[in-house]
């Protein structure tokens, strides 16, 4: 669906994206991956048609962005970072000239309006001036106007971004729902998201393309996930040790109260664990105190990537 | 040319639900009711009928208030047309559409062209007025028309232009109003400079000359050429701004 071949693009002295290349298949959901700075609003920027690479070229659907433009747009729904609506519109109105523009026919404008604002969730605000809505409502309105025309393929920037935890649950839904329909490449920078939306991971740092592939194999060095506890009582770490899917402890404060990280064997057993930890203790008459899951940080997880490659 | 219709009426409704539109045109009405207030006064004062101008060649030809305003209003008009979509972002949306970018440029354009025309459509009430009381040359209001249009829509071009050259709403006024008023001072030099080159060249842009010629029911060809130029050359240089700042 996507083939980018050795896409390089700077701005002035400032190389952005440095020599990359990778495809999207098509029906797969994939994440676009990066700290904030990476290259990764640029590269879809470019994919999107909206910026002209420096170097290398974008195929989509088979159609080079460039030379075969208009082709290759009518292939892909794009929804920008922080998606920039008209304020003085009203949401059925700007998705109508959304359609407009994007050649669905006269006939079936109606219709399609119909349905991406059903499909987005936004039909109870269709009548709305747009600059009178919510971060949440506004960041749907975005992904309704990619869907219209029913593109094969949609580009989304951040889909998430400034939006409250209930509303970010309900976009990853969305998404996820929509993967079964489209070819969906999505970036953020938020390495759960991807756990959660997609099934193949593209990761970018400072340009480079540093690790490419299906999340399973990617992250098995995250696939360990740990936890911090602070319980009181001795001989916690015995009883910790001793619950099933726990790989390793370590005490961090000895003291009264005792800070400890416990390193679990699976990251998808996580809840259940834990779980099983509070009963352990419970039961040994251990208190427990604070239990809180300590995640590497992206930068962390980066530096292993690019120690890794070299 | 996809999109050239759907982004002509956004455009064009955008101008009338925004106060811009309103304020421009409240402002050019009373400017120009007042200067027809003037020149209707002016010749009810002489006492005896001669000359061969009336009132609606001194509107359109003998006075500098009929475009005096438009130096200051065309940029108005036309200062949001790019520059606001780029300070939002709304562009990225705009041209990541299967659409090309002359339509899109064509299509504000002809929208800011139509608020202009409609910004003159009251005017229309001035020469009824007139009709009523005196003898109106309709061939000359129809040349003055032209005049007014073919002016404008030049000044408008201009003003596009500057507003793909910068984000800022209030740049892209200033940049195109010094055009004009630069456009404007070239004019003058009909009167400055001695018989030669320069003072055809300053004879031949000047605004105040069209309007003379015009406004006595002169349609000069070259005049209308020049016009065209002024229109077809800026929105050309539009159309590659914004693919430079979008492709670079």
């Amino acid at each position: 669906m996507i083939e980018v071949s050795r896409l390089s693009k700077n701005y002035g002295s400032v190389k952005a994206v440095r020599d990359i290349s990778f495809t999207v298949e098509s029906g797969t959901v994939v994440g676009f991956l990066g700290p904030n700075g990476a290259g990764k609003s640029t590269t879809l920027r470019i994919l999107a048609g909206f910026l002209g690479a420096t170097a290398g070229n974008v195929r989509i659907g088979g159609h080079d962005i460039v030379t075969e433009r208009a082709r290759a747009l009518e292939q892909l729904g794009y929804m920008p970072e922080t998606s920039p609506l008209y304020p003085e519109m009203r949401v059925a109105e700007y998705l109508r000239f959304r359609s407009e523009l994007k050649g669905v026919p006269r006939a079936d404008r109606k219709r399609e309006v119909d349905r991406v604002l059903e499909r987005a969730r936004v039909v109870d605000r269709a009548n709305v001036l747009i600059g009178h809505l919510s971060k949440g409502y506004r960041q749907r309105v975005g992904l309704a106007d990619a869907l219209l025309g029913s593109p094969p393929l949609l580009i989304l920037d951040e889909p998430t971004a400034g939006l409250d935890p209930n509303q970010i649950r309900e976009v990853r839904a969305l998404i996820r729902e929509l993967g079964e329909s489209h070819t969906v490449l999505l970036s953020t920078h938020i390495l759960s998201e991807v756990e959660v939306t997609c099934e193949r991971v593209l990761v970018i740092h400072k340009g480079n393309l540093v690790a490419e592939g299906p999340l399973r194999e990617l992250g098995r060095k995250l696939e360990r996930s740990t936890v911090e506890v602070l319980v009181s009582g001795k001989e916690a770490r015995d009883v910790l040790e001793a619950v099933e899917g726990v790989a390793t402890t370590r005490v961090l404060e000895e003291g009264t109260l005792e800070r400890i990280e416990v390193e679990l064997e699976s990251a998808d057993e996580e809840g259940r664990t834990c779980e099983a930890l509070v009963f352990a203790l419970a039961k040994a008459g251990i208190g427990l105190r604070e239990l809180r899951p300590k995640s590497a940080s992206l930068e962390e997880i980066f530096s292993q990537l690019t120690s890794e490659e070299k | 040319m996809r999109g050239f219709v759907a982004i002509y009426k956004r455009e064009l409704r955008s101008f009338f639900v925004t106060p811009l539109a309103w304020v421009v045109m409240t402002a050019f009405l009373l400017v120009q009711g007042l200067h027809f207030y003037l020149v209707l006064s002016h010749f009810a004062a002489q006492t005896e009928a001669g000359g061969d101008a009336g009132p609606v060649q001194a509107f359109f030809g003998q006075t500098v208030i009929l475009y005096l305003p438009l130096i200051l209003l065309c940029p108005v008009l036309t200062m949001r047309l790019f520059a606001e979509e780029r300070r939002s972002g709304t562009i990225e949306a705009l041209l990541t559409t299967p659409v090309t970018t002359a339509a899109v440029v064509l299509g504000k354009y002809a929208a800011v062209l139509t608020t202009y025309a409609a910004m003159w459509a009251p005017t229309l009430v001035y020469m009824w007025l007139t009709s009523g009381i005196g003898y109106v040359d309709w061939n000359v209001v129809g040349t003055g028309y032209l005049a007014v249009w073919a002016v404008g829509a030049g000044y408008l071009a201009i003003g596009t232009m500057t507003s793909a050259f910068t984000k800022s709403q209030l740049s892209a006024a200033i940049m195109s109003a010094m055009t004009l008023i630069a456009l404007f001072i070239l004019g003058i030099g009909e009167f400055i400079f001695p018989e030669g080159a320069a003072r055809e060249l300053c004879g031949y842009v000047s605004v105040w000359g069209q309007m003379n010629d015009f406004s006595r029911g002169i349609v000069d060809s070259r005049r209308l050429v020049l016009d065209f130029t002024a229109i077809l050359l800026p929105l050309f240089v539009t159309v590659r701004a914004v693919d430079a700042w979008r492709l670079e």
